[in-house]
């Protein structure tokens, strides 16, 4: 997918001004942590399962060689092609291979965040392929000539107004009038029925991939990656190598928390398992089955301090908790990827450069950190890479510089309270009648949005300095 | 030498009680260090002022840069040792010196901070659950309505919440009118509000709105940064709220010009 | 190109592995021990599993025989759509089943356009979800849980399990004698979808209704008492 997180500030000015956007937005931001919160309140063993899921991922993730390979053998042995990808071009060009080889010309589309990584719709179309997607947020942004704006909800950004008027321009129904939003559902229901019973190829992501009998996972709740998965004569997956799991029941104590942190659920409504193509004595599936495992920098990850980010279920709480992600939306991030966890995800599938601002996004408040079902250190995580940024003097020199300087000066205490003491009693002097300061040299940043409180008066230090020497 | 490194208000029994003041309060709020000291005394300490304290590093250490910090992080940890205990009147300062410096430093230091964080309190997290202070021999502070801003590194990384509340109630006699969204973050962050200050605008406006929402009188708080975020927030605005640190309350010291107020 | 990124894959993943043994690696998994389920809503099986059916947003019945499941199921789509017509996959027990008793007429196969209605005959029932566990293949094609209008399920008392690991573990035992199945849906609830400004909407892709019925001997205070569970919920969890 085009990047263009490196405009990250420009976008999120953008998206500060657009009023509605906004206030979509601060409902969302309202309403979503509210029913996940519910949901662990009703479930009562929050801390207790994250602990267990987040063992078992860093167990699969220590242990990804072997639990790797034992899931390509289960899976070739339920009948599977299995297929590895370095890049996501490589992704896309395997994905085309076998769309051509079955001559299909259209294509019906589970979400896929991978898949969103790796522009493989694009990459179809410009083969002359018909891709549509089946999931209803993810077919509306595609109408739409849009990114999701989030990884669970896709078009959550949209008014139904907006998706209304959308519906009638692309949609040569005739006369209507679509005034509910169960109008909509119906109308998307029956545009993509047509699709799902003529598609050739289904695609589809995955969930977790088992590796002890070779099953993947699909949650969803509308049942549209299902019939990706079982109408179309070939099927295939595209998931990414840090999906796997040791075990079935490893799946769904996972679901346990990916549902209820997602949507507030204790359970969505489909959660499929497939193992492979129809049998002998089958009636109905795909004649033939495909996987398709990216790699894309996740063995890098694997290898790096930022190991413990590939334990992410997916699952967006941490975009749902974000007071950055709430104020600025999905789109400002520039990628794939929005929120804390994408902003330490973009920078470490993309490169630091193109997503220096991201990093910076993020004002440490931990809100993110204490939903996580996977128990990820988020705001550790993206202090690490600001770090690799002042490493990589990648960040702003006047930033690096200025705080350099204050961090030796806050070690040279005589130094540091005689420039203080002064820099301070000339503040105090001049602000000391109106309280604060509507404009202040090196700080138009704070200024920009708030007024400057004056000091009270001399430092402490100063005062408490002259006190001590009058009592003695 | 040494009488310029420390220095002990009051002689006598108690816990020997550090007082860091943060840079913040030494440079702008100087009578957030005088109350604390005053709330400290007053429940029994023997309260000292290292005299060459400055600041605990969380700018640069938020920036990113963890080279130039570690110097400055054990020489603060060499400082605070000496204590039976350390007191800040910040939650996020706190939660550097007790989370930050141990993950930071190696080794030897590593063993020493983690000492020192054992060791090192937010101050109502200090009065409320280790010195379980009580009212002076006075009447109850009468106070107007008030909400509180809970900092969200002392909320998450300290877990203080009830403590601050439980402080007003006893000493004040005074319940907090709850602001809505009250743990989101006021967008302050440290360098993160000059960094981007769009968005950092965006989330203190909503911060002080949902305050002004409630209808009280004084927002108080437990740390400066917040407070001179929303406070400077309410002046560009002109929102009538005073912004006060929560020990100026306990200590019913109200009569100053309020954070951002002119005298 | 594929044998190349295999390789290359499996290299740098092994670099930063544990390096363990199969034995060991196995024994570690083992030592994480289980995850903690979510506790039952009611007094026993039977009431919390109709309890989260409701939740989920199902309809129930709860009937002691076959007869009395082929009256209910008679019922049930004359009430909604005045036929007595419906699909069912080619399942011995479904087939079994005493259909002309209550004038029920079943095609039994795979759902095509304009049929409305599927029954399914489940092989598991989770207390902790409400959902019901199918298999693909001729009993059920995958189609009749997923294309109609109405989705009835029925589900024996005796395949009721309180959890998820309690319903894996009947499936590894079934596998030892059957085929692994192509897929195995866990169902619970009607299709949905919150993808239009988070306002919940039934009937995304497929089922619009989703109707259980458990038989067998169900306690008989356990339909009252998962209808009060769910009663709550029902008026204040609208999800929008």
């Amino acid at each position: 997918m085009q990047q263009y997180s490196d405009t990250f500030l420009d976008n999120a000015s953008a998206a500060l001004a657009d009023k509605d956007k906004a206030e979509v937005r601060d409902a969302m931001a309202l309403f979503t942590p509210l029913v996940r919160n519910a949901a662990m309140d009703q479930f009562q063993h929050f801390e207790e399962l994250r602990q267990h899921v987040k063992q078992v991922r860093q167990h699969s993730l220590d242990n990804l060689g072997h639990y790797l390979e034992s899931y390509e053998q289960q899976a070739v042995r339920n009948g599977n092609q299995v297929h590895f990808a370095t890049t996501g071009d490589e992704l896309n060009s395997i994905v085309l291979d076998i769309c051509q080889q079955h001559s299909a010309r259209r294509i019906a589309k589970g979400k896929s965040m991978i898949t969103e990584e790796t522009g493989l719709n694009a990459f179809l179309e410009r083969a002359n392929l018909d891709v549509m997607e089946t999931d209803l947020g993810e077919y509306i942004i595609q109408e739409a000539g849009e990114t999701p704006s989030h990884i669970v909800g896709p078009a959550l950004h949209k008014s139904a107004a907006e998706i209304r008027q959308l519906f009638l321009d692309r949609h040569d129904l005739g006369e209507r009038e679509l005034e509910t939003t169960e109008d909509l559902v119906s109308e998307a229901r029956q545009v993509l029925r047509e699709h799902f019973l003529n598609a050739q190829v289904g695609i589809i992501g995955a969930n977790a991939l088992i590796a002890e009998n070779g099953y993947s996972m699909l949650v969803t709740n509308e049942g549209n990656g299902d019939l990706c998965a079982n109408l179309p004569p070939v099927l295939i997956i595209c998931t990414s190598v840090d999906r796997i799991l040791p075990r079935a029941e490893d799946a769904t104590a996972m679901l346990r928390l990916l549902v209820r942190s997602a949507t507030g659920q204790a359970q969505t409504c489909y959660t499929s398992f497939y193992s492979g193509p129809r049998r002998e004595q089958d009636i109905d599936g795909p004649m033939e089955t495909h996987i398709v495992l990216l790699d894309n920098r996740r063995s890098d990850i694997l290898a790096s301090d930022y190991r413990e980010m590939l334990q992410c279920i997916r699952c967006g709480a941490c975009l749902n908790h974000c007071p950055i992600f709430a104020s600025v939306g999905g789109h400002a991030y520039g990628w794939v990827y929005p929120g804390p966890m994408g902003s330490v995800l973009t920078p470490l599938l993309t490169s630091l450069e193109q997503s220096q601002a991201l990093p910076n996004a993020c004002t440490s408040c931990g809100r993110c950190a204490e939903v996580c079902p996977a128990d990820i250190p988020l705001p550790d995580l993206l202090r690490d890479l600001r770090h690799a940024e002042v490493e990589e003097k990648i960040a702003a020199p006047r930033w690096r510089q200025g705080l350099k300087i204050h961090a030796w000066l806050a070690r040279q205490p005589r130094l540091y309270q005689l420039l203080t003491g002064m820099g301070i009693a000339l503040l105090y002097l001049l602000g000391r009648k109106r309280g604060s300061f509507s404009k202040l040299p090196l700080a138009s940043g704070w200024t920009s949005q708030r007024d400057f409180p004056s000091p009270q008066g001399r430092t402490f230090m100063q005062q408490y300095k002259a006190e001590h020497k009058h009592r003695e | 030498m040494e009488s310029e490194a420390l220095h002990t208000t009051a002689p006598g029994g108690g816990p020997a009680v550090y007082l860091f003041v943060t840079c913040l309060a030494d440079l702008l709020r100087p009578s957030v260090a005088f109350n604390s000291i005053k709330l400290l005394e007053d429940a029994g300490c023997r309260v000292t002022v290292p005299l060459q304290q400055t600041c605990c590093g969380q700018p640069a250490y938020n920036t990113g840069d963890y080279k130039s910090i570690i110097p400055l992080a054990r020489q603060v940890v060499a400082m605070l040792e000496p204590a039976d205990y350390v007191v800040l009147p910040s939650g996020s300062c706190a939660g550097m010196i007790c989370h930050h410096y141990p993950a930071l430093l190696k080794d030897e230091w590593h063993e020493r901070a983690l000492q020192v964080a054992a060791k090192t309190f937010e101050i109502t997290t200090f009065l409320s659950d280790i010195v379980k202070a009580k009212r002076p021999e006075r009447p109850p502070i009468p106070l107007p309505p008030i909400t509180y801003h809970d900092s969200c590194a002392g909320l998450r990384e300290l877990g203080i919440k009830e403590q601050p509340r439980q402080l007003l109630q006893e000493f004040c006699d005074t319940q907090v009118s709850e602001l809505q969204q009250s743990e989101v973050c006021c967008g302050f962050g440290g360098t993160f509000c000059a960094k981007m200050p769009e968005i950092s605008g965006k989330m203190v406006q909503d911060k002080l709105h949902n305050a002004a929402a409630t209808g009280a009188g004084i927002l108080a708080g437990g740390d400066l940064g917040c407070l001179l975020n929303i406070a400077g927030r309410a002046r560009r605005e002109g929102v009538a709220i005073e912004v006060r640190h929560i020990t100026e309350l306990l200590c019913g010291d109200l009569d100053g010009p309020a954070i951002g107020e002119g005298e | 190109m594929s044998d190349s990124a295999r390789a290359s894959i499996f290299a740098r993943i092994r670099y930063s592995g544990s390096g363990a043994s199969a034995a060991e690696i196995a024994a570690a998994r083992e030592a994480l021990g289980r995850a903690p389920a979510a506790n039952l809503p009611g007094s026993d099986l039977c009431s919390s599993f109709l309890a989260n059916v409701l939740l989920n947003r199902g309809t129930v019945d709860v009937v002691g025989n076959r007869s009395e499941a082929v009256t209910a199921v008679g019922k049930y789509i004359y009430q909604h759509y005045r036929t007595h017509r419906l699909v069912a996959g080619n399942d011995p027990r479904l087939a079994a089943m005493p259909w002309r008793d209550a004038g029920v007429l079943p095609r039994f196969g795979e759902l095509e356009a304009g049929e409305p209605v599927a029954l399914s005959y489940a092989r598991l029932g989770v207390a902790e979800t409400g959902a019901v566990v199918t298999f693909t293949g001729k009993a059920n094609p995958a189609a009749n849980n997923l294309l109609p209008e109405n989705h009835i399920v029925v589900i024996d008392v005796a395949d009721l399990v309180p959890d998820m690991e309690m319903a894996w573990s009947r499936i590894a035992h079934a596998m030892t004698t059957e085929q692994r199945p192509r897929g195995i849906n866990f169902i619970a609830g009607p299709s949905s979808t919150g993808d239009i400004e988070g306002k919940l909407v039934y009937g995304a892709h497929g089922p619009r209704h989703w109707h259980v019925i458990l038989l067998g001997e169900v306690p008989q205070a356990a339909l009252g008492e998962a209808q009060a569970i769910a009663a709550p919920a029902a008026t204040t969890g609208e999800l929008d």
